[in-house]
């Protein structure tokens, strides 16, 4: 069968829906329960090439349930954000266990006015031996390490471009 | 290294940094791409979506006897894989422009009057043939502020999640024989003729469709196989 070639990507442009992005960015509970696991805020800010913060960039996760399971019937494991005017925005959720063969890790996926295709990038908790963070240059791999800045908060700031450009994968 | 999802023909891609579109070269990364394994966490996607994100009628052409002004059309789209099959439960958000180019939006700055019975946004389900229909107005050309005489041309912006976290797809689909077409920098940051052309939808045949609207006919192929092994 002849195989069909994915539809080339567009940039989200600047006009989707601020409600298309509201009310998806607390992964702590699904049908009204909670989540199992350890509760943890993930807040950052989204920068260009000049260190401008960037408003209304669209973020979406994908991970694992506290057990590293991705089929979890307690916990549904995608979300979506927007940045504010100060380009920063925020997640709830529990923090991911580890899966076959994968450290703790968080899936990212930025869409923006700008960016012609979505980028994808992901969250560590520990430097740690895993087969995709070592897919990123050795000198790149802390800018992949959300920084802890509470008990049960962290920390991931992310670089489109520029000083401390943020480690983005391919196909 | 274990690639599960083929990569992509770069041609039949959008270019990262275009040079007719200012702001790509202060946010599209300077440096490539990393190339990753694929394991179970880029292998599997969320289902059922609607747990977290609500439906929105997939009608923009107006409510009841309050009609949006513009040609009315209708949009068939087929949600499919690499192989051609339909991605049934596929979701897909569609958003677009009012007929005089205007968006609901706070940031659109464009001098062009709000329709009051037009709501440019859609969230819908694909069918078992992976059909979504989108009932709407066709929306207008706007011009880009600041952009020295760049204008888009109508389209309709399409967010769709196939299969697995990879399948996700960001796009914009254009209409067959508009002139805006040609001098577009987002619909040419596709280099293959090809490929661009299969993000124009093509106006299908009327005896198919309701009596009062333009068909439109487009396909959007998302990556991943029903038969690709999930690790």
């Amino acid at each position: 069968m002849k195989k069909l070639i994915p539809t080339g990507e567009m940039t989200l442009g600047p006009f989707f829906p601020r409600e298309f992005a509201q009310g998806a960015n607390d992964l702590t509970a699904v049908d009204g329960k909670r989540a199992k696991g350890e509760a943890i805020e993930i807040s950052g800010r989204v920068t260009q090439v000049d260190g401008k913060a960037l408003d209304n960039v669209v973020l979406e996760i994908w991970q694992a349930d506290a057990d590293g399971r991705y089929d979890s019937p307690d916990f549904f494991g995608w979300g979506r954000a927007a940045t504010d005017a100060d380009g920063v925005f925020h997640f709830k959720t529990i923090k991911p266990g580890r899966s076959a063969g994968r450290a703790a890790h968080i899936n990212v996926l930025i869409l923006y006015s700008g960016l012609m295709r979505q980028l994808q990038t992901a969250l560590f908790f520990e430097d740690s031996d895993d087969p995709v963070l070592s897919a990123v240059e050795k000198s790149q791999r802390s800018l992949l390490l959300a920084k802890k800045t509470g008990p049960h908060a962290y920390r991931f700031d992310i670089r489109l471009r520029g000083e401390g450009e943020t480690p983005f994968f391919g196909d | 290294m274990d690639y599960a999802i083929e990569p992509r023909p770069a041609g039949t891609q959008s270019q990262g940094v275009e040079p007719g579109y200012a702001h790509t070269a202060n946010r599209w990364p300077s440096r490539p791409l990393a190339r990753r394994p694929h394991t179970a966490a880029e292998l599997s996607g969320p289902a059922g979506l609607l747990r977290r994100l609500a439906p929105v009628r997939g009608d923009l052409a107006g409510y009841g006897d309050r009609r949006a002004i513009g040609q009315l059309i209708h949009v068939r789209a087929r949600v499919v894989d690499e192989d051609g099959t339909p991605v049934p439960g596929a979701l897909v958000e569609v958003w677009h422009c009012n007929a005089a180019g205007k968006y609901i939006h706070p940031n659109d700055s464009n001098d062009a009057p709000a329709d009051p019975n037009f709501y440019g946004a859609a969230r819908m389900v694909a069918g078992d043939s992976g059909l979504v229909e989108l009932r709407t107005i066709k929306p207008g050309a706007y011009p880009v502020p600041d952009s020295g005489g760049w204008w888009r041309p109508p389209h309709i912006h399409f967010s769709v999640w196939g299969r697995v976290w990879l399948s996700r797809l960001v796009t914009q689909m254009f209409f067959q024989d508009e002139p805006l077409n040609e001098h577009d920098a987002i619909l040419n940051a596709i280099r293959e003729p090809e490929a661009r052309s299969r993000c124009i939808a093509r106006l299908a045949p009327t005896a198919k469709g309701p009596a009062d609207a333009l068909v439109y006919e487009y396909q959007l192929v998302v990556r991943g196989r029903k038969a690709a092994p999930r690790l």
